[in-house]
């Protein structure tokens, strides 16, 4: 790969951006899986593999799965944050397996929020 | 461990003082220990004292010159492990398992090794065994958590008891 | 405070700033101080509302006007239209639904609202292993702009400007040790990330480098242009294998996009980066110890100076920062050093990680700005403490740091504060510890990680931690002597003056600062061999012993309970204590508090199960009868109240043979309990044969009998006793203070159900009643009220429900019952017509600063004043210790606040006079009391007989020879509940609520206990 310049770092921002902000269109949703070390302690690899086989069962190729880092709420993990184009994400909290299958349909198929499970809506403050 | 290998590991990290380390890391990861042939050959290989070798694997804990066991259970002795019952979660794995940490178990089973913060606090008290973390142990829940390790031998004996 | 005519709050949430609302901020800032109006209208920043497909939001206050989705161009045209001419933009206007949502926004919840994230600003919203991710978000924007704008110069002195200091432990000014080895003339110079986060509690290095790995890169790229710097390191511990995995590939997508290696972004500058994994030393944080095994070298370290930025890695300048510090730097780059010097406080600039863990609610990683109070980082941010147990101290700074109080809960957290409180910030660990953690036990874990960790160069510090621990241990072990401590003190200091590195200098201070806040903790090792914590396992036989101030060894009249030996489990419990079935109903049962199955489910019911010995034996009418010396001894105790405390005393001291006369002013004995306790709760039949069994021991009870106005003490002192026990609890009625209270309709709590208990008729019925407290004499009063037919019961309480200090369990009945709990409040005046009770006015409250007690105080909010209408008031608020009639004539020393004041022993002024109970402690509990009468009965025996080494009965704890397998796994049926009668009987009757186990429930509920008193045997086996 060539070398980058800062006017190639813009471009790449934009494009990035866009993606993660489900601003291209294509993306239906996204669903977060935290997976630092407290994360994947507590359960983040079933998570992420529930998450995985319902794509793959129900043939999904328009949701981004994809994972971070400690969402710094150790107590909560297993968490995970799910995004749908132009609405705040929202933190799931203390994660099993069963309880994001359920997510997976009601929140990110059917756009409906599982309350129960939900710890908040929206993202953490930056100054 | 063949000689090519071990030239391989010391090439691959620069045969100079400053890849001891690396390499003596390697060479744990490999074998589990750091046997002394090896020792020996590197050594030679690397030019450094034998001795001085043996202080920096005796030196630095995760180097060990004794074969470890086939599962390493660590208990995480942090504070915030300590403070909410660490030092209850090692006895009973001491009782269990019959060995003081650092030891290893007659049948080469389990190697016993207390650590100093693993990091994810909030599961304390934590136990890893390999690369599996069992957060929230309780000294009671200890038994439960050794048993998936124990291995069947051909007798069909539990061989850790 | 400045007054401004607007408020502007431009939402800072992850979506809305990646929607630029920092750029808005800026603009916003910039027209408004053009126009003038910088003096009236304040732009600030506030959380998530939960729009951020709206974003950037701005809020005008107080209109609370939203505008929505603004571009920079938008701002002139607003700020001169809505506040200049007052006509708010329309077509930028967003107006929030008002349905309410069922999940919380992110904004109000604790933990996240008080946080500001800077450092940690992309975790959980990019994927580590995605360079384009971190791009995404303004990644290696502040590195273009530092390679292709600024000069080293101008960096150095926007660091330096920042006010950043290390976040590893030191607090060193970074810009200043830049700049240091910016002006070193040796080359090539060398830069270090140190990732050997050794502090135990602290994660938050592991944290960023597997949330957000390219933050440290582009920190170190920046730093190494800025100093000189040709390579780095980037030393990680070992035992943070996905820090190891996430920040190796980050170096490589660094590389890849030419952002790592030569002729970075065009600039000509170049620089790589290269990881090293320790090998498992806490020393090697050090960073003399950390170079030496970068060198390949045992971790040892050496003197300073010369400092690494002189000498270091190679003998090369080398700069050496932690990787928080390093993840600052782009931040600071990118919006500039004074930005960065707002945050914090006057010599702690920015934010800061804590990793908050131990005893807390949650537990987790919370980045906040310096100088927020220690307490808000607890209670909220942290949820306070889980398990209903009480906050002891919280430890910062890591083996080197030190522990501090509840009594610093409102210092604020800088580096200065920590330092003058004798503890430091270090890498920002918070390890909360609760009433269970015992502080000697705490030193003596820092002992020996540091023991092992002391890389044994230094004597002092190798022989001199060795040493102190032999003191700790001696301490935790029961062989502790005063002696013992002052070496141990003195010895702290001399490895703080004589060590060379950091390690070794600190090595003294987990010892020095809990002795400095906890020094209480260490006499109580010391001087009772007794470690309240229940810690120190060699100190005492089971947790539930080890917490009853009875010394109560439940875990063995648990065992005989589980076999069905009733009469050996009688036998153990009257023991220590007179009164089973009453303790059965009413204990506080701190030993189920402490009970060790609440670590697997939940604690053994130890208080039904004494119920069900206690009751057993006296519905079969075969209470044993305990035995007393067959001939008595020549010396008379007189005991003043018959209260548990007096009673007690009288018990054990009858069993040693003394002959006791107990004094009491009322017509029934058994103080407290048979006068302020409903019968609902503990029927008066109950305490009654117990005490009966008590004088069929030979203890003389005297009703009637008020000292101080029927005889003197005085006199009394002259009619052969040879010592008293002042027993007399505390009767007087703590007053409101607040107009009123003279009305006809105000009862004072314990008068009123001591007129209850004995039966004078209270005119309740139909009646709208206000009780005034948050202890058991209020809620005993409030559902006594229910009982008598009020129509209304309302408690008043002037902190939160968590805080009452009457038991749970009665306040969870009260609320079934439909008694109401105003929380949160304080009467202001009672209120009436023609000379009776119309109702109370009360305020409502704040919760403040916290209190010595640990607790937030309570402060009036002006102007919340309400009236609550009522024809009844009773404020049942405490009591007061009312003795200057008892002691009229006589000198006895007393605490200010009126209760007697006296020795361990329980010695007053007058050395035959002893004291125990509410009368000299304060309120207390029954059982509390009774321990008093315990050891005021031994008192009272080495005062006539001289200290005689005798053991006393009470004290011999036989194991209970009940079969019991330690191996086995516990039983696993939870714990079994009292049945109780039904609500609608329960609020229109005294009946007593609970009903007692029977047989076969009683025997299954003993068989879930864990027998703790076996390790015991075990230790001793050792």
């Amino acid at each position: 790969m060539p070398k980058l310049t800062a006017d190639d770092l813009i471009k790449i921002r934009k494009k990035a951006r866009d993606t993660i902000n489900l601003r291209k269109g294509t993306d239906r949703a996204k669903i977060t899986v935290h997976m630092g070390t407290c994360g994947i302690a507590s359960g983040a690899n079933d998570i992420m593999e529930a998450v995985l086989q319902e794509i793959e069962t129900r043939n999904i190729k328009d949701i981004i799965v994809t994972s971070s880092g400690c969402a710094g709420f150790c107590s909560k993990e297993p968490m995970a944050t799910v995004d749908l184009p132009g609405k705040p994400p929202v933190k799931y909290v203390e994660l099993t397996k069963e309880k994001i299958i359920k997510i997976f349909s009601e929140h990110i198929l059917d756009g409906k929020i599982v309350d129960k499970f939900a710890l908040a809506i929206g993202s953490e403050r930056i100054y | 461990m063949e000689q090519t290998k071990l030239d391989e590991i010391i090439s691959a990290n620069g045969n100079n003082r400053k890849s001891i380390i690396p390499v003596l890391q390697e060479i744990q990861a490999t074998y589990n220990y750091l046997p002394k042939e090896e020792l020996q050959y590197i050594s030679e290989k690397m030019d450094i004292p034998l001795i001085e070798l043996f202080s920096i694997a005796s030196f630095y804990s995760s180097f060990s010159l004794t074969p470890r066991g086939k599962h390493l259970v660590q208990v995480c002795l942090g504070t915030a492990c300590h403070v909410r019952g660490a030092h209850r979660v090692l006895d009973e794995s001491k009782k269990r398992l019959q060995i003081e940490p650092d030891e290893t178990t007659d049948d080469q089973q389990f190697t016993l090794k207390t650590v100093n913060c693993l990091g994810a606090c909030a599961l304390g008290p934590i136990v890893v065994i390999d690369n599996d973390y069992h957060g929230n142990t309780r000294a009671q829940k200890v038994n439960a958590i050794l048993a998936q390790y124990k291995s069947v031998n051909n007798n069909g004996n539990d061989t850790t008891e | 405070m400045k007054h401004y005519r607007a408020h502007l709050l431009i939402c800072t949430g992850t979506g809305c700033v990646s929607n630029g609302s920092f750029k808005i901020k800026e603009a916003l800032e910039k027209e408004i101080t053009k126009q003038g109006l910088a003096d009236e209208i304040h732009v600030d920043t506030k959380g998530c509302n939960g729009f951020c497909e709206r974003g950037p939001i701005v809020i005008v206050q107080p209109e609370g006007v939203y505008y929505q989705r603004l571009k920079v161009e938008d701002i002139p045209h607003l700020v001169k239209e809505h506040f200049i001419e007052g006509r708010p933009v329309e077509k930028l206007i967003f107006v929030p639904p008002k349905e309410k949502q069922s999940v919380p926004n992110i904004s109000d919840i604790e933990f996240f609202k008080h946080q500001r994230l800077i450092t940690l600003k992309n975790r959980g919203r990019i994927n580590p292993e995605k360079i384009d991710e971190y791009i995404a978000f303004d990644g290696y924007d502040a590195l273009s702009k530092a390679l292709t704008q600024l000069t080293p110069t101008d960096i150095l002195s926007e660091i330096k400007t920042s006010g950043l200091r290390g976040r590893g432990g030191g607090g060193f000014p970074t810009g200043t040790k830049w700049e240091l080895c910016h002006n070193q003339k040796k080359t090539p110079k060398y830069i270090i990330c140190n990732a050997d986060e050794g502090d135990p509690g602290a994660f938050m290095d592991r944290s960023i480098l597997e949330s957000d790995p390219h933050s440290v890169l582009e920190g170190m790229i920046i730093g190494a242009y800025a100093i000189g710097a040709s390579e780095g390191y980037i030393y990680v511990r070992d035992e943070y294998p996905l820090a190891v995995k996430r920040i190796n590939l980050a170096i490589q997508q660094a590389e890849e996009y030419g952002l790592l290696g030569d002729d970075i972004l065009g600039s000509g500058f170049n620089f790589k980066i290269k990881v090293i994994r320790g090998a498992g030393a806490f020393v090697c944080g050090e960073e003399t110890a950390l170079i030496s095994s970068i060198e390949g070298r045992v971790g040892e370290p050496r003197q300073r100076p010369p400092f690494p930025i002189q000498r270091g890695l190679w003998k090369k300048p080398t700069t050496i920062n932690n990787v928080e510090t390093w993840a600052n730097v782009p931040n600071i780059v990118s919006r500039g050093g004074e930005w960065f010097a707002s945050l914090g406080t006057e010599n702690s600039k920015g934010t800061k990680i804590f990793s908050l863990v131990g005893k807390i609610t949650n537990t987790g990683l919370v980045e906040v700005p310096m100088g927020i109070p220690l307490g808000d980082i607890i209670f909220n941010i942290g949820g306070g403490i889980p398990g209903n147990k009480k906050f002891k101290a919280v430890q910062t700074g890591g083996p080197s740091g030190g522990c501090l109080p509840m009594e610093l809960l409102n210092l604020p957290v800088d580096y200065q504060r920590l330092a003058e409180a004798g503890s430091i910030m270090g890498s920002g660990g918070m390890v909360v510890m609760d009433e269970d953690t015992c502080m000697v036990d705490v030193a003596k874990y820092f002992l020996t990680f540091l023991l092992d960790e002391s890389c044994g160069k230094c004597f002092t510090c190798r022989k001199g931690i060795q040493r102190m621990l032999e003191l700790v241990t001696d301490i935790t072990e029961g062989r502790g002597t005063l002696k013992k401590l002052e070496l141990l003190e003195e010895l702290a200091q001399v490895v703080k003056d004589t060590t060379q590195c950091g390690l070794g200098q600190t090595a003294a201070n987990p010892v020095l600062s809990t002795l400095r806040y906890f020094r209480n903790e260490y006499l109580e090792h010391i001087v009772d061999k007794h470690c309240s914590a229940g810690v120190c396992r060699q100190l005492f036989i089971s947790p539930c012993q080890n917490a009853c101030p009875a010394d109560t060894n439940a875990a063995a009249y648990i065992a005989y309970i589980s076999a069905g030996r009733f009469e050996d489990a009688m036998l153990e419990l009257l023991n220590t204590n007179p009164f089973p079935s009453v303790c059965g109903r009413v204990c506080d049962h701190p030993c189920q508090l402490k009970c060790r199955r609440n670590q697997i489910d939940d604690s053994v019911a130890i208080r039904s199960l004494k119920r069900f010995v206690g009751d057993y034996f006296l519905q079969s009418g075969k209470f044993p009868k305990m035995r007393v010396p067959d001939t008595k001894l020549q010396h008379k105790i007189g005991i003043i109240g018959s209260g548990p405390a007096g009673l007690g005393a009288a018990y054990f001291l009858a069993r040693l043979g003394y002959q006791t006369t107990v004094f009491e002013e009322h017509n029934v004995a058994g103080g407290m309990l048979a006068e302020a306790i409903p019968e609902s709760r503990l029927p008066n039949s109950i305490l009654a044969q117990e005490i009966k069994a008590i004088e069929d021991m030979g203890v003389e009870i005297k009703l009637n009998s008020k000292i101080g106005v029927d005889i003197s003490f005085k006199d009394l002192m002259n009619n052969g006793y040879d010592a008293f026990f002042v027993a007399v609890g505390m009767y007087g009625d703590r007053s409101l203070g607040v107009e009123g209270e003279d009305l006809l309709g105000v009862f004072q709590g314990v008068d009123f159900l001591r007129d209850v208990n004995l039966g004078k008729p209270q005119y309740i019925a139909n009646q709208r009643v206000a009780i005034i407290g948050g202890g058991n004499t209020a809620v005993d009063a409030a559902r006594t009220c229910v009982r008598m037919g009020a129509k209304e019961v309302t408690i008043i309480y002037r902190r939160t429900q968590e805080e009452m200090p009457a038991f749970l369990e009665e306040i969870e009945d009260s609320l079934e019952e439909g008694i109401k709990l105003i929380t949160l409040a304080a009467p202001v005046q009672i209120i009436g017509d023609n000379g009776k009770v119309t109702g109370i006015q009360c305020i409502r409250m704040d919760l403040d600063i916290f209190g010595k007690d640990g607790r937030r105080k309570p402060v009036p909010k002006k102007g919340s004043e309400f009236i609550i209408d009522a024809d009844v008031i009773i404020p049942a608020i405490g009591e007061f210790a009312d003795i200057e009639q008892l002691f009229e004539g006589l000198e006895v020393e007393t605490w200010d606040n009126g209760t007697i004041k006296v020795n361990e022993a329980g010695q007053t002024s007058i050395p035959n006079v002893f004291a125990g109970g509410d009368v000299s402690t304060g309120p207390a509990t029954v059982i509390k009391a009774i321990g008093a009468g315990q050891k005021v009965a031994e008192s009272i025996d080495q005062f006539l007989f001289g200290k005689n080494n005798k053991t006393y009965p009470w004290r011999i704890h036989k194991p209970a020879d009940v079969e019991f397998d330690m191996d086995a796994e516990p039983v696993e049926f939870s714990r079994q509940k009292p049945n109780r009668i039904p609500l609608e009987k329960r609020i229109k009757s005294f009946d007593e609520v609970e009903q007692v186990f029977s047989k076969e429930i009683a025997i299954k509920e003993a068989k879930r206990c864990l027998r703790c008193e076996m390790e015991v045997e075990l230790l001793k086996e050792k």
